[in-house]
C-alpha cells in the first residue's frame, strides 16, 4: 500500500539481503479484506518470520499501524517489531478503539481479536530517539524525531555502509505541542518520503488559526454551541492549547469542554511523554503544565442540554459513533450552532455526508436528522508539504529519494524539482510495483603501517601534483580487506619468494682502465640532481650502487676504448633502473674524473 | 491562478495553482481544506519570468522576461502529467528589455507583444505567423500594451506617450495621442478598464500610473484634456518600475488599485475625481506583504509587491504578490460598514 495510494501504509524494503517493513497499516475507505496489505507480496508460501528481518512501525495512526495485530497474528510473524516509546503504548488503544467499532457496532467478523492485540504487542521493542538499534549483526536501526504526532519517528536502516530512510508521516514546521522534523546528514542510499501534500500550498498557520478562531468566537458571540470532533490524540491537543490561549487573552466566559474516556488518557500520555513535544512545552512545564487547561474542563453528557454558548471535543472524529455524534444529533437542528471537522473523514461515516453537502440524514430507526447548524472543515493536519520535503532532503542528503503515499499524476513535477534540485534520482512506484535503486557501496581496506611507512621512505616524497603509484597486495582474509607489503603478503600466504633481476648493458667510450671509468661514472651521479635524495656509493670492490641498483664496469672484450657498464636491478626498481639505464646511454660528460 | 518566479539565476518556477474553494466562483460542496491552494501542475523557466498570459482557445501559456524581448511558448498539462512543458520560443529580432504581452479573448490564440514601439506585432501562437507589426521608427522603451477591442490596439510608452493602432488597416502608422499634462522624467504603465462583457472598452477612462506616483485617468474619446491628474501619497518614487501595477476592478464601479511602490497596496474610490495636482487618499491599504512574514528581523530590505489583480467576480477580493515569494487573497470592507 501507499505507492499512490493514500491509506494502508506498508512498504517493503530489501537491503544488502536483509528485509525489513516499514509500516502496516490500515486503508479506512475500505470495509473488506482490501483494507489490510497485501501480504502475499512479500511470499507465496514462505513463513513471513523466515523471510522478513524485522518491521518498523512509524507512528500510531491506523493507516499505518491498524494492520498489525492481524499482520502478525492472523497471517503470522514472530520476529521484531520495532516503535518508539509512546508508539507503543498508545497504538493498542487506537488499536483496541477501532477494533470495538468494527467488531461491536458494525458486526465484522474476518477481524482481530483484543487478545491478538495483546499478543501482537508482545513483540514489540520499543526504541529511543537517535538510539543506534541492532536488529542483528549486521543490520542496525535509528529513530529520528518526526515531528507530526506524539512519538512519531523517521527510521534510519543500515547495513553495512548502505542506508535507507523512511520518513513514515512527519512534519518541517513546529506546531504548539510538537516540534519540527529533524535528521542528521546521514547520507542514506535511499530517503523515503511521503508526498501526500506535496502538491499543496498551504496557507499561513497564522492565517488559518485566526479563521478557525473567528469561527468559533461568532458562533459563541450569538449563543451558538460548537461542536469540533476530534481523535483523542493528535490534532486536539494543538487545537485546545490554540482555544485556552486565545480564551485567556480575551478573556471569554463560555465554556470548553473536552469530552472524558479517551482523552483524559491522551493528556496523560502527553504528560508522560513530555519529552517528545516541544521545546516551549518543556520550557513551561515547570511552571506551568500545558495539557492541564485553565479553561478546559471535563465533559459531562448531561452538559449538551445547558443553555447558552459552549465549546466541546469530542471523540471520535468522523462523528460515526460515541459521544460526538450523540452530541451533533442534539445541536444540529439550530443554526446557531457549528460543527468543525478537523480532520479527512472516510466515506460512509456521518462527517463525510455532511461535508459533502448533505443535510437530511438517516439515522438509526429510519430517523431523519435535518441538519441546520453550520457546518465548517478545518484542515490542520500537520504533514510535509512541497517545502517541507525539499527541506527534508537537504538535510538528510540522500542519493536517492523516493516518494510514497501520493498522487501518481501529480508528482511528477515534484519529481523533475527534486531531480533538478538534488541531482539525485526520483523513484515513485504504485502498489505492487518494485523499484531497483542502485548504490556504490565503499569497501573499507586497511593498509599495514609497515607498507604505509616503506613507500614513503622510497624515493622523493609524495607531491600532491605528481600523484606516485603504490604497490601492495590485496589480501581478502576473513571478512576483511587489508593492503600489504608483497613481503608479508608471502609470509602470510606462505609462499616462497621469487627475486626478478634485470641487467643491462651501457657501452661507454673510455680508453682508461675500468676503475677510473666508475669514478668517472660516480661522479656523473652523484652530481645529477634528481638523485640527490638517493644513496649513491662508491664500494670498494670497485661498483657503484644507486639505492639498491649495482653498476659494474667491465672492459670490452675486444675493444680497449670501450667500456662495458653492467647495470642490475630488481622488478621493484624498475624505474630507477630505467632512468639510470637511459642516462648512462647518454654518455659521460668529458672532463668528469 | 498562475504564478512565476523571477529569479535571475535560474531555477524559476511556473506554478497553475487552484484556489481553495472558498474563492473559487463554483460553489463546490465537498471534502475539501478550506484554505489551501493546490499545485495542478508547474513548469521550470531557466529566464526569470517578469510577464504571463494565457493564450487563449489554446491550452498554452506565454512567457517573458529578460535579457530580450523574446517570448517562451507553454504546454499545459496534458491529462496524464502535471508537468507544464517548454515549447518553444517565438524571437522577434534583438529587442531589448523584455517584452510586454497582452491577448485578447475573442481574439483566439493571437499575442500581442513588444518591448519597444518599433518591435510591437502581433502573433498567432499556433502558427508563429505575424499577423500584425507597428510601424513606427520610435525606439522608445514600451511601458505597457492592450487590446481596446476587437480591432484597436494601445500602447503606453515608458515616457508616457499614448499611441493607437488600427488593425484593419495594415500596416498604418501609430496615431499618437497627446497627453500634454503628464509630468515628464518618469516611468509610465497603464491599466486599462474592460467593464462587463459586451461593454466597450473606453467604457472607463485609461489609466496611466508614474514612477513617481502620478496617477492619470484619460478619456480615450476626447484626450484633449485629461479626466484628472492626481499624485498618490507614496514613501518615494519607485526604482522598481517592472513592479508599476494600476488596474480597474472588474466588479465594481469606480474602484482601481495601484502597487508597486511599497509592500502595500493602495485601493482608491475614483468617484467624482477631476482636476489635477492634488493628492488622493487611499480607501484602503493593504499592508500584509510588509507586515509579519518574518523579514523584519533578517536584515532583509522590506519585500515589494510585484503585482496584483482582481478577483473576476468577488467584488472586493485582490490578489497581490511580493518579492518575498508570498502571495495574499485579501479584501476589504468599506469604511462605515459592519467589519
Amino acid at each position: 500500500g501507499a505507492g499512490q495510494d493514500v491509506g494502508r501504509s506498508c512498504i517493503l524494503v530489501s537491503i544488502a539481503g536483509k528485509n525489513v517493513m516499514l509500516d502496516c497499516g490500515m486503508h479506512m475507505g475500505y470495509n473488506d479484506d482490501r483494507r489490510f496489505p497485501d501480504f502475499s507480496y512479500i511470499t507465496q508460501n514462505g513463513r513471513l518470520t523466515d523471510f522478513l528481518d524485522c518491521v518498523i512501525i512509524s507512528h500510531f495512526h491506523l493507516d499505518h499501524c491498524g494492520a498489525l495485530p492481524y499482520f502478525s497474528e492472523m497471517v503470522g510473524y514472530d520476529g521484531p517489531i520495532y516503535m518508539t516509546h509512546p508508539t507503543k503504548a498508545i497504538c493498542p488503544i487506537l488499536l483496541e478503539d477501532y477494533r470495538k467499532i468494527t467488531v461491536d457496532k458494525k458486526g465484522e467478523t474476518n477481524f482481530f481479536t483484543s487478545q491478538m492485540i495483546k499478543d501482537c504487542m508482545k513483540k514489540v521493542v520499543a526504541v529511543h530517539l537517535h538510539q543506534t538499534v541492532q536488529v542483528d549483526e549486521e543490520l542496525e536501526i535509528k529513530a529520528y524525531y518526526a515531528g507530526h504526532v506524539l512519538g512519531a519517528a523517521m527510521f534510519q536502516i543500515k547495513v553495512g555502509c548502505e542506508s535507507v530512510v523512511y520518513t513514515g508521516d512527519y512534519n518541517m514546521t513546529p506546531d504548539r505541542h510538537l516540534g519540527a522534523a529533524w535528521i542528521d546528514k546521514c547520507r542514506p542510499d535511499l530517503l523515503i518520503s511521503e508526498s501526500t501534500y506535496a502538491t499543496t500550498i498551504r496557507d499561513s498557520k497564522r492565517c488559518r488559526e485566526r479563521d478557525f478562531l473567528k469561527k468559533v468566537h461568532e458562533t459563541v458571540e450569538r449563543g451558538g454551541k460548537v461542536l469540533i470532533p476530534v481523535f483523542a490524540l493528535g490534532r486536539a491537543q494543538e487545537l485546545c492549547i490554540l482555544l485556552e490561549t486565545f480564551w485567556e487573552r480575551m478573556n471569554l466566559k463560555a465554556p470548553i469542554y473536552f469530552s472524558t474516556g479517551l482523552t483524559e488518557k491522551a493528556n496523560h500520555y502527553y504528560k508522560l511523554f513530555i519529552t517528545w513535544t516541544n521545546q516551549k512545552i518543556r520550557k513551561t512545564f515547570v511552571q506551568r503544565n500545558m495539557f492541564e487547561f485553565k479553561h478546559i474542563k471535563a465533559f459531562d453528557r448531561a452538559f449538551a442540554d445547558n443553555p447558552g454558548p459552549m465549546v466541546v471535543f469530542a471523540t471520535p472524529g468522523m462523528l460515526h459513533a460515541g459521544q460526538s455524534l450523540q452530541i451533533f444529533r442534539k445541536w444540529a437542528g439550530n443554526e446557531k450552532n457549528m460543527v468543525i471537522m478537523p480532520g479527512y473523514c472516510v466515506q460512509g461515516t456521518v462527517g463525510h455526508k455532511i461535508l459533502s453537502g448533505q443535510r437530511k440524514l438517516e439515522m438509526e430507526g429510519r430517523q431523519i436528522l435535518e441538519v441546520k447548524m453550520q457546518v465548517e472543515y478545518m484542515s490542520f493536519s500537520a504533514h510535509a508539504d512541497a517545502k517541507g520535503i525539499m527541506q527534508l532532503i537537504r538535510q538528510a542528503e540522500p542519493r536517492n529519494v523516493l516518494l510514497v503515499h501520493g498522487e501518481a499524476k501529480k508528482m511528477e513535477f515534484l519529481k523533475q524539482k527534486i531531480e533538478q534540485e538534488f541531482r539525485v534520482s526520483c523513484y515513485m512506484p504504485a502498489n505492487g510495483e518494485t523499484t531497483t535503486v542502485f548504490t556504490n557501496p565503499c569497501i573499507p581496506v586497511d593498509i599495514s603501517l609497515g607498507l604505509l611507512k616503506r613507500e614513503t621512505a622510497i624515493g622523493p616524497l609524495p607531491d600532491a601534483k605528481k600523484p606516485k603509484l603504490m604497490h601492495g597486495t590485496l589480501l581478502m582474509k576473513d571478512n576483511s580487506f587489508r593492503l600489504v607489503s608483497p613481503e608479508q603478503a608471502l609470509k602470510e600466504l606462505g609462499l616462497a619468494e621469487h627475486q626478478l633481476r634485470f641487467t643491462c648493458r651501457v657501452h661507454i667510450q673510455d680508453p682508461r682502465k675500468e676503475h677510473e671509468t666508475v669514478l668517472r661514472v660516480y661522479n656523473h651521479l652523484k652530481g645529477q640532481v634528481v638523485l640527490k635524495d638517493y644513496s649513491v656509493q662508491h664500494l670498494p670492490d670497485g661498483s657503484i650502487t644507486v639505492e639498491s641498483i649495482l653498476i659494474q664496469a667491465t672492459a670490452h672484450s675486444e675493444d680497449q676504448g670501450t667500456k662495458v657498464l653492467l647495470v642490475s636491478w630488481t622488478y621493484q626498481d624498475e624505474e630507477l633502473g630505467s632512468y639510470l639505464t637511459a642516462l648512462l646511454k647518454k654518455g659521460l660528460p668529458a672532463g668528469t674524473s | 491562478v498562475c504564478v512565476a518566479g523571477y529569479g535571475h539565476s535560474g531555477g524559476n518556477e511556473i506554478l497553475q495553482l487552484i484556489p481553495p474553494p472558498s474563492l473559487q466562483v463554483k460553489e463546490t460542496q465537498g471534502l475539501c481544506p478550506e484554505r489551501d491552494f493546490k499545485v495542478e501542475c508547474g513548469g521550470f523557466s531557466t529566464r526569470p519570468v517578469y510577464s504571463l498570459k494565457y493564450v487563449p482557445d489554446t491550452s498554452l501559456l506565454v512567457t517573458s522576461g529578460p535579457p530580450d524581448s523574446s517570448l517562451q511558448l507553454w504546454q499545459v498539462s496534458a491529462e496524464d502529467s502535471d508537468v507544464i512543458k517548454p515549447l518553444s520560443a517565438i524571437t522577434t529580432g534583438n529587442g531589448q528589455p523584455w517584452a510586454k504581452i497582452a491577448t485578447l479573448s475573442t481574439r483566439g490564440p493571437w499575442v500581442l507583444h513588444g518591448s519597444r514601439v518599433d518591435n510591437v506585432r502581433i502573433t498567432e501562437v499556433e502558427s508563429r505567423k505575424n499577423i500584425y507589426t507597428a510601424a513606427s521608427r520610435s525606439s522608445e522603451e514600451l511601458g505597457g500594451l492592450a487590446f481596446l477591442d476587437h480591432d484597436t490596439l494601445l500602447l503606453c510608452s515608458a515616457e508616457g506617450r499614448l499611441l493607437l493602432g488600427d488593425l484593419r488597416v495594415p500596416p498604418s502608422p501609430l496615431e499618437v495621442v497627446s497627453v500634454p499634462w503628464v509630468p515628464s522624467g518618469q516611468r509610465w504603465c497603464m491599466g486599462v478598464g474592460h467593464g462587463p462583457p459586451g461593454s466597450a472598452s473606453t467604457s472607463r477612462p485609461l489609466l496611466c500610473l508614474s514612477s513617481g506616483g502620478h496617477l492619470t485617468l484619460t478619456d480615450l474619446r476626447k484626450t484633449s484634456e485629461a479626466l484628472a491628474v492626481v499624485k498618490c501619497k507614496v514613501p518615494s518614487p519607485t526604482s522598481h518600475g517592472d513592479f508599476l501595477c494600476v488596474s480597474w476592478a472588474p466588479a465594481l464601479e469606480s474602484c482601481l488599485a495601484v502597487s508597486g511602490f511599497d509592500g502595500a497596496v493602495r485601493v482608491y474610490d475614483a468617484r467624482g475625481w477631476q482636476g489635477s495636482g492634488w493628492e488622493a487618499e487611499p480607501t484602503f491599504l493593504h499592508r500584509g506583504h510588509a507586515v509579519g512574514g518574518g523579514w523584519e528581523g533578517s536584515g532583509d530590505p522590506p519585500p515589494s509587491v510585484t503585482t496584483h489583480t482582481w478577483h473576476p467576480q468577488k467584488a472586493r477580493t485582490l490578489l497581490s504578490a511580493a518579492s518575498d515569494g508570498s502571495l495574499h487573497v485579501w479584501d476589504w470592507v468599506p469604511p462605515g460598514e459592519d467589519c
